[in-house]
């Protein structure tokens, strides 16, 4: 634990303290009113936290979107993944549809989401799932192609079922590539729980946002923003940890 | 018994040809507790013979029975050995032992203790804990095939399965092997492309031509067992050798 705090931690922090250094200082120097120095995005921050009782309300609604669309992406998005691997025709059927919406921008349709879920949460959830669910699934997808089809065969040669290899092969073959997607995927869900909420439907995090610079209160704004950023990598922190936990044979892929 | 009879089997065609003929018109037989080992220059078919014998493709024509009952898939009296080892990663050396036991629903604990059982006849007492990674060739394909005698097969096929290890790895796992043979006797079919593997272990030489995969002889090998490791100086066994040489350069220098 030592070696890695002064291995890792050491550097990161030194690394953190100069860029705050330069920032601070250039600030300071160029009398800009727009840009918040770093000492002013910290209180910022402090103040979002303890002093601002709007932050924990904003972060609980936007935070309503983004439980139920990651996990909507999830439920859907590894099944889906794992089906269109195993069953070529159903392949066959959903790689266009894949392929669109890997590269569809999304934000440009928020308004006509909108307009047919209206304003409510289920527009919101929806996006979140649009932003998501595609990266989980090709992701589970590759693991599961990326499994050596021998150990199918091994599988077979002693008598398993499908059900058993399935549970025995498939799934722990792919879980490497479905946590990286799932890493991805809650990336690009926070992505669309924010978009949504500045675009078109101003509540949550995202009306906080839009007031601040409304006002322009521009070292709330970048407070708002880290405290995402916080709370993101509070869950990759969390996933990776349940993910060392169930796949313990993996080489570490994750950022943190 | 193992029997085979005017085997033929075609890749990637239809009802009407226009495939890649693999095997054609195969006939030999095993009598049980004999040892046959398969030789040929690659494209003859070896594997696939393997593979049809194991059950994991089918045929087209032609009969492959096992004690009178034909083959339809993989069955319990037979075990196979991957020449690529097919180790599960994310499971120890207890877990990979385990896998056909518990395929074929036999209780944690007996299945546990047949496997420490076989781990200890292989030679990799202690390294039940250890994942396939931490292995070295040699010991990764002794946990398959202490996977494979798990089961307890009558018999045993083995698909080059020391064919991607270092020379002097392969001289001791042919050793270790014959020892095993000698205590149980189990019905072998052993692919290899190596000559002196193909004589040092086997009762008869099975020697197949390429394109299509056809058996060009059976060779009886006429050594005393047990088989001393000095074997490879024997007249006898230098005599078959050079057979099998000259039969196997001439089919080399036939190729265009």
């Amino acid at each position: 634990m030592n070696k890695r705090i002064l291995r890792d931690c050491l550097p990161r922090l030194a690394v953190f303290a100069a860029a705050v250094l330069l920032w601070e200082c250039f600030l300071t120097r160029s009398q800009n009113f727009l840009l918040p120095t770093f000492s002013h995005v910290a209180t910022g921050l402090f103040q979002l936290i303890f002093l601002e009782p709007r932050f924990w309300e904003a972060l609980y609604i936007s935070n309503q979107a983004l439980v139920l669309g990651y996990a909507a992406s999830v439920l859907v998005g590894i099944p889906l993944g794992l089906v269109a691997a195993r069953l070529p025709w159903m392949d066959r059927l959903l790689n266009p549809y894949f392929a669109v919406l890997l590269v569809m921008p999304v934000a440009p349709l928020i308004p006509i989401v909108i307009i047919a879920l209206g304003l409510g949460l289920a527009a919101r959830v929806f996006i979140v799932v649009s932003f998501a669910l595609v990266f989980i699934t090709i992701n589970t997808r590759a693991g599961v192609r990326s499994i050596e089809p021998t150990l199918v065969e091994m599988a077979k040669s002693f008598g398993a079922t499908e059900t058993q290899i399935w549970r025995r092969i498939i799934v722990p073959g792919a879980l490497p590539a479905i946590f990286a997607g799932l890493r991805i995927g809650l990336g690009r869900a926070i992505t669309g729980m924010v978009m949504v909420e500045l675009i078109l439907v101003a509540s949550g995090l995202g009306r906080l946002l839009l007031e601040f610079s409304g006002r322009m209160q521009s070292d709330m704004v970048f407070a708002t923003v880290l405290a995402v950023i916080i709370e993101a990598l509070v869950l990759l922190s969390a996933m990776q940890f349940v993910e060392r936990r169930i796949a313990p044979w993996v080489p570490d892929t994750s950022l943190t | 018994m193992i029997r085979v009879k005017n085997l033929t089997k075609e890749f990637g065609g239809t009802d009407n040809g226009g495939g890649v003929l693999a095997l054609s018109d195969i006939s030999f037989e095993v009598r049980d507790n004999e040892f046959v080992t398969v030789i040929g220059p690659s494209g003859c078919g070896k594997t696939t013979l393997l593979r049809i014998i194991a059950g994991l493709i089918p045929y087209q024509h032609g009969e492959v029975s096992i004690d009178a009952h034909p083959v339809v898939g993989p069955g319990p009296e037979r075990a196979v050995v991957f020449q690529s080892f097919a180790l599960l990663p994310w499971t120890d050396v207890l877990g990979n032992v385990t896998f056909g036991l518990d395929v074929r629903g036999a209780t944690k604990s007996d299945s546990q203790a047949k496997a420490r059982d076989l781990i200890r006849l292989v030679g990799l007492e202690g390294f039940e804990r250890r994942l396939p990674k931490e292995l070295s060739g040699g010991m990764q394909q002794r946990v398959g095939l202490a996977r494979a005698l798990a089961v307890n097969p009558r018999i045993l096929l083995m698909d080059e399965p020391f064919g991607a290890l270092d020379e002097q790895t392969r001289r001791l796992l042919q050793e270790q092997l014959l020892q095993l043979w000698e205590r149980e006797r189990k019905t072998v079919v052993f692919i290899t492309h190596s000559m002196e593997e193909a004589v040092m272990l086997g009762d008869r030489v099975m020697l197949m031509t390429p394109r299509p995969g056809q058996v060009k002889e059976m060779i009886a090998v006429p050594l005393k067992r047990p088989r001393p490791p000095d074997i490879e100086k024997s007249p006898a066994f230098v005599e078959i050798k050079e057979y099998l040489w000259e039969n196997l350069r001439a089919m080399q220098t036939e190729q265009p």
